[in-house]
């Protein structure tokens, strides 16, 4: 039972349609909140984090240890003015923050959390094709990114967003087949290999020891997607300003930047579900959320400490990376898994 | 603006600075882009310009010192040094040789404080950010030891003609002693982060790569000239302050590209630790001022013929063009800046490059605005 | 090419040789095919009555610095930047600052101030009374006026 049909249950005295009407709108409420929680913790660990690498103290002073910093950061971004560009595509300037936040959002919604203690199962929802809903999700978010940097009438916009789409093409491919090799080691398990709960409990041996080759294409694929160093040639700030968000300011340009630090967290959280075991792990029934939160953020912490120790790859040099390794790569690690399927041993 | 709509016109202009994050202050890159790749580089610059050399002029030859200070401003005591060096024969004064030997040390702690601020900002232009912290924290420490004996940060004003400004006494030694101590190690952890990063050399190695004989037709000189594999450093070729009775070396590369240019600055931060440790066990008693340039004789001073002193800046070949026309006041300062030099080979390192690159040889350049700007 | 050269020593030991701008160019083609391979500097000095410019070249064999001294009263001396790259802006910036035309440069114009700055500010007859203000036209180029209320 996810949170959906449960709310939709606390609510069936309405009736059908308006119980379930109301359950999705309570549960976008949810995740938004969540999804926002979560981002501003991240948030939070990672200037400590960072601040800790390098030799400061980082935020202290809002709040005790500096918690209430990412509020006042927040209510900054709100309350500044969004200083828009002369000639820029009025909507899909001002739609393309909408839908990356968008895609970020409900990225959120189709991972499977995993029971917790008495509250019981906390996955928000839940569908047969969630694998395929939730990589359609967060493809959104590239979208966001084009019409950010061809509306904004600004050249390092759009050249900016012309690396975004070349690096986007080139990793997205080996990603997508290592994900096909997941689906099919899951499929020799049970019965719905293309729900992520199907996945996740396919996974007594985690896929991360059974396909080292396809977690490694996966883990790159998910840092490129967040965009961090070593892989942010498109925001790239000491060449292109900020890429595609330079003529952003004020609530918009913090939606891109709940969009870095969201991708983050979700690309984690996405390779903690579908390649370490996601919920699994001892006294699952009890605390599956709490494994699943431990591994995403050990992942966070990784993510953050490549961040802070890689300079920038020259866009040409992934692109080649992409298309010359990572696919080769996630060619030989799909053949791989059909033996390992076709020998039983998955 | 973004043309639209022709598609004949494949080229697109793009101005990088004044304000942008890579240009370190307020270069301006008028850039001719055919997709990714640099066409055309045109530097631009000026946006710094306060014609120090017009405000020399009208100064007595001692308060003009304080604009040397704010030419390369992280490298404030190599400009005082050069300023000095010629300043001080143009008005026959000699100065002591605790004063030749204070110099010395202070002018090698201000080369190793620029390369650290270089060693940062170019892991910034190349997207790292960390290292910047560490070799900070480094800067810092040079920076109070300025502080402890010169009373200021950036802009010490701590030489002055015929001497400097205050003595050594056994505490500044011992924390320079300090200093020494620990930052060969501190150097060898930002080494590895730069160096041995796979990225890193992927980024800089065979990039930018700067022939011998182009450097010396542009008048490239510096590090940026000894990585090019000339081996020419005024320290060496005509020796001024204390260089000729210290013992150190003059790294060279043969290999011309970005990547030397890394290995070189590093290399020449342990030299220059080198050097201030000889320094300091050689630096003999006296007093630390000619008292033919007390602070009351100084306005008094008059020179008279036209001197030039060439000094090695962190720069490069850092000259002072002096005249004096028995004056108290200069008639003529004209400083060759070797990061103007350096800057105008941009367009010639820079050609059909792609940005990122454009990016990650500039940041090779060690361009200080206050100095090509003047 | 047959040239005058008066050759002396300056108080700091650099060699100095003293020729006409006619056969400045001459000169320097001599010394650069003897090794002076780079120009390091060019200076301008404002005598009132002349201008003098004085060219330190640079050997990078045996790391000696020469000194090639010529003189203008009408403020126009030959350009060397068929000699040297690094003379295209060196003279820029001494055109820019004692307005000194040198024939033959292929981009002479100002380099540090703005385009369109009155007067040369290192001349000794510079005006240093009026200040002038700087400021951006439509197309993105500078303009400049004495008008405080127009630029900065």
């Amino acid at each position: 039972m996810n949170l959906l049909l449960r709310i939709a249950t606390i609510l069936s005295f309405l009736g059908h349609y308006p119980s379930y009407i109301l359950g999705y709108l309570i549960e976008t409420i949810i995740v938004i909140i969540f999804a926002t929680v979560v981002i501003a913790g991240m948030v939070y660990i990672f200037r400590k984090y960072m601040a800790r690498v390098q030799m400061r103290i980082g935020p202290n002073r809002v709040g005790k240890f500096g918690i209430m910093q990412v509020m006042a950061d927040g209510l900054k971004l709100i309350q500044k003015e969004s200083i828009m560009p002369k000639g820029r595509d009025d909507l899909a300037y001002k739609l393309a923050p909408i839908l990356i936040f968008f895609g970020l959002i409900m990225g959120f919604i189709f991972i499977p959390y995993g029971p917790l203690a008495w509250f019981g199962d906390l996955t928000v929802s839940h569908s047969d094709v969630s694998l395929i809903i939730i990589f359609a999700l967060i493809a959104i978010m590239p979208i966001g990114e084009i019409l950010s940097g061809i509306s904004s009438n600004n050249k390092y916009a759009v050249i900016g967003t012309l690396r975004g789409i070349a690096k986007d093409i080139s990793f997205e491919v080996p990603m997508m087949l290592s994900i096909l090799a997941i689906v099919m080691a899951a499929s020799a398990k049970v019965s719905n290999p293309l729900d992520i709960n199907g996945v996740v409990v396919a996974q007594s041996i985690p896929f991360a020891i059974l396909e080292p080759l396809g977690f490694f294409v996966f883990i790159i694929s998910m840092a490129a997607r967040a965009s961090y160093s070593p892989f942010d040639m498109g925001e790239s700030d000491s060449e292109l300003v900020t890429g595609n968000t330079t003529e952003y300011s004020g609530l918009r340009f913090g939606f891109f930047y709940l969009g870095l630090f969201g991708t983050i967290f979700l690309g984690s959280m996405m390779i903690s579900t579908i390649y370490l075991g996601g919920y699994l792990g001892p006294f699952t029934n009890y605390m599956g959320f709490i494994w699943l939160l431990i591994k995403t953020l050990i992942l966070v912490i990784i993510s953050l400490t490549i961040w802070l120790s890689m300079p920038r790859v020259r866009i040409d040099k992934f692109i080649n990376f992409g298309w010359k390794y990572l696919l080769p790569i996630a060619f030989v690690n799909l053949v791989i898994v059909g033996f390992l399927v076709l020998g039983g041993i998955a | 603006m973004v043309e639209q709509g022709n598609l004949k016109n494949r080229l697109i202009e793009l101005n990088m600075g004044p304000q942008h994050p890579s240009t370190h202050g307020v270069l301006r890159l008028k850039l001719t882009l055919d997709g990714e790749t640099v066409k055309k580089v045109e530097p631009i610059i000026g946006y710094l310009h306060r014609n120090a050399e017009k405000i020399c002029e009208l100064d007595f030859y001692c308060d003009a010192l304080i604009y040397f200070d704010r030419m390369d401003y992280v490298a404030a005591m190599n400009m005082e040094a050069g300023y000095l060096e010629a300043a001080e024969k143009l008005l026959g004064i000699e100065p002591p040789e605790r004063v030749v030997w204070i110099r010395t040390i202070m002018a090698e702690l201000s080369r190793i404080a620029s390369h650290l601020v270089w060693a940062g900002a170019y892991g910034l232009d190349l997207g790292m950010l960390t290292p910047f912290f560490y070799v900070f924290e480094q800067r810092e420490k040079i920076l109070d030891l300025f502080t402890e004996i010169s009373g200021s940060r950036q802009e010490t004003n701590y030489m002055s003609i015929g001497g400097v400004y205050q003595d050594f006494n056994d505490k500044i030694v011992y924390l320079i002693r300090e200093f020494l101590d620990q930052f060969p190690k501190k150097l060898e952890e930002v080494f590895n982060l730069f160096v041995k990063n796979d990225i890193f050399i992927s980024r800089t190695k065979g990039i930018g790569i700067l022939e011998p004989d182009v450097a010396l037709q542009y008048g490239v000189t510096g590090p940026m000239l000894r990585a090019s594999g000339v081996p020419y450093d005024v320290r060496k070729a005509q020796p001024y302050l204390a260089y000729d009775r210290v013992n150190f070396e003059v790294p060279i590369s043969k290999r011309k590209d970005n990547y030397a240019r890394v290995l070189v600055r590093f290399e020449e931060m342990r030299q220059s630790a080198k050097i201030i440790k000889q320094a300091l066990d050689k630096l003999p008693d006296g007093p630390y001022f000619n008292p033919k340039a007390k602070k009351s004789l100084m306005v008094r001073l008059r020179g008279e013929g036209d001197f030039y002193a060439r000094t090695e800046s962190p720069k490069g070949e850092f000259g002072v063009y002096l005249v004096g026309d028995g004056t108290v006041k200069p008639y003529r300062v004209h400083v060759r800046s070797p990061a103007f030099k350096n800057l105008s080979v941009l367009p010639a390192l820079a050609k059909d490059v792609l940005i990122a690159d454009l990016v990650a040889i500039s940041g090779t350049l060690d361009l200080v605005f206050g100095e090509v700007d003047r | 090419m047959v040239y005058e050269v008066k050759e002396e020593q300056s108080k700091d030991g650099r060699k100095v040789m003293r020729i006409d701008r006619e056969h400045l160019l001459d000169l320097v083609k001599d010394l650069k095919a003897d090794g002076y391979d780079s120009l390091s500097l060019i200076s301008c000095v404002d005598f009132r009555d002349r201008i003098e410019v004085v060219y330190h070249l640079f050997n990078s064999k045996n790391e000696d610095i020469l000194v090639v001294k010529t003189e203008t009263r009408d403020s126009k001396v030959p350009s060397l930047t068929s000699l040297y790259e690094s003379a295209n802006w060196d003279e820029r910036e001494q055109y820019d600052m004692m307005g000194v035309e040198f024939t033959g440069h292929p981009n002479l114009k100002r380099i540090l101030l703005p385009e369109g700055w009155v007067g040369y500010p290192l001349r000794k007859d510079y005006d240093l009374s009026k200040t002038q203000y700087v400021n951006m036209d439509d197309e993105g180029e500078d303009r400049v006026s004495f008008d405080p209320g127009d630029g900065w």
